[in-house]
């Protein structure tokens, strides 16, 4: 009975020694908005492999793609963010995002060479459907700025990942190991759009 | 034995239950309001984006132009401070903040070249504004004289040393190979313009 006593008395003092103080300031919301806006991208398959995707096709597509896609790609993902933190509707997101996967996986797979402007068209407006997707969920974050700046981070950051796996396409067996990969993200676009059109259904 | 054990372990651990933070800086002492105005932007992240950005625009456009801002920052911060005591007006509102991280990040993305007269005027005007927006920590017991000391310490040595990290990472005499620096400077800048954007929305719908 008194080990029993002894090891409850011992967990108490333990939790009391673990036990941090309450901070009450606004700005405690900041950690919990930035790993949310951080993880949003992250923890989505579809926008994840779409951003990769967005990455790798931009890289394939060499100058000026390669570097006109990490500056503006975000402010255009923002234009939907926009429109998500307003409630303006988009038709078909969850479609949408599931074909940009798809268009932007193929696009790798087959090493799709279009003109700038229109693979920029293209790459915008799947940019639009994610930051819709990204957007709706900021006003209901812990620190709405804190979330925008964890999310923009993690786009970039997946932009840059792509670009960076793009650059093995100046060797032929990494541009091999690229174009698989272009299939496997279609596939999982495929997957993706499958199962929106179950889900619509 | 084991019993004499059991209670020393108890006893050492009641006494790990008692101990406190150790408070080794004089935060609360004399020089406390001073701390107080140099941390209260670090802990606010408008004020980070804000003068992150300020910084990064102002080394991206050269040394020639930027150094201006080693002095018009901190005065501005100071003015802005002074302004919200005599007026009683504290803060900008989100919108006005917002619309400041877009256009600041709009002009990085752009690699715009913009005049010196035209960057001190944007330095000192964000500048005022979080001066305005800082004050609103200072209490009815608070030295205000430390406290604006504090907060133009803390806009001088930030500014200036974001204008130089950024300065040292661009090298634009190095030629060529190191063009990729710009592009990360402004594709930087397409970041912060993005966040700016969303808060904007945000503030309109809010």
């Amino acid at each position: 009975m008194s080990s029993r006593i002894f090891a409850s008395l011992l967990a108490v003092i333990g939790a009391l020694v673990l036990a941090q103080p309450a901070l009450a300031h606004e700005q405690t919301g900041v950690g919990g908005g930035l790993i949310r806006g951080l993880l949003h991208p992250l923890t989505g398959m579809d926008h994840l492999i779409a951003m990769i995707a967005v990455g790798i096709w931009g890289a394939q597509l060499g100058a000026p793609a390669i570097w006109v896609l990490p500056i503006t790609f975000p402010l255009v993902m923002a234009f939907g963010g926009v429109l998500g933190v307003l409630r303006i509707p988009l038709p078909m997101p969850e479609v949408v995002i599931a074909l940009s996967a798809l268009i932007l996986g193929a696009a790798v797979a087959m090493r799709l060479r279009l003109p700038f402007a229109a693979a920029a068209i293209v790459v915008a407006v799947f940019a639009v459907f994610h930051g819709h997707a990204h957007g709706a969920e900021l006003p209901s974050a812990a620190d709405p700025l804190a979330y925008g700046v964890g999310f923009v981070v993690a786009t970039g950051l997946l932009h840059l990942c792509g670009i960076a796996i793009g650059t093995l396409t100046r060797w032929p067996a990494g541009e091999r190991l690229i174009q698989g990969l272009g299939v496997v993200i279609a596939a999982l676009g495929g997957y993706f759009l499958a199962q929106s059109f179950g889900a619509a259904a | 034995m084991n019993f004499r054990l059991g209670r020393l372990g108890i006893a050492a651990a009641i006494l790990f239950a008692q101990a406190g933070a150790a408070q080794a800086h004089i935060v609360a002492s004399r020089l406390g309001d001073f701390y107080a105005g140099a941390l209260h932007p670090l802990t606010d992240l408008q004020d980070i984006i804000l003068w992150v950005a300020m910084g990064v625009l102002a080394g991206s456009l050269g040394a020639v132009r930027g150094r201006w801002l080693v002095l018009v920052f901190p005065l501005g911060l100071l003015a802005g401070l002074v302004l919200a005591r005599i007026s009683g007006a504290l803060s900008a509102g989100p919108a006005m903040n917002a619309g400041m991280i877009l256009a600041l990040g709009l002009l990085l993305a752009a690699a715009a070249r913009i005049p010196t007269a035209l960057l001190c005027a944007i330095a000192f005007g964000l500048a005022v504004m979080r001066g305005a927006a800082n004050a609103g920590d200072l209490g009815p017991e608070t030295d205000r004289l430390l406290f604006a000391a504090g907060l133009a310490c803390a806009g001088y040595a930030a500014i200036t040393l974001i204008m130089a990290l950024t300065l040292a990472f661009r090298r634009p005499d190095a030629g060529t190979s190191l063009e990729w620096r710009g592009i990360a400077v402004r594709a930087f800048g397409g970041w912060v313009a993005a966040i700016g954007l969303m808060m904007v929305g945000f503030a309109l719908a809010s």
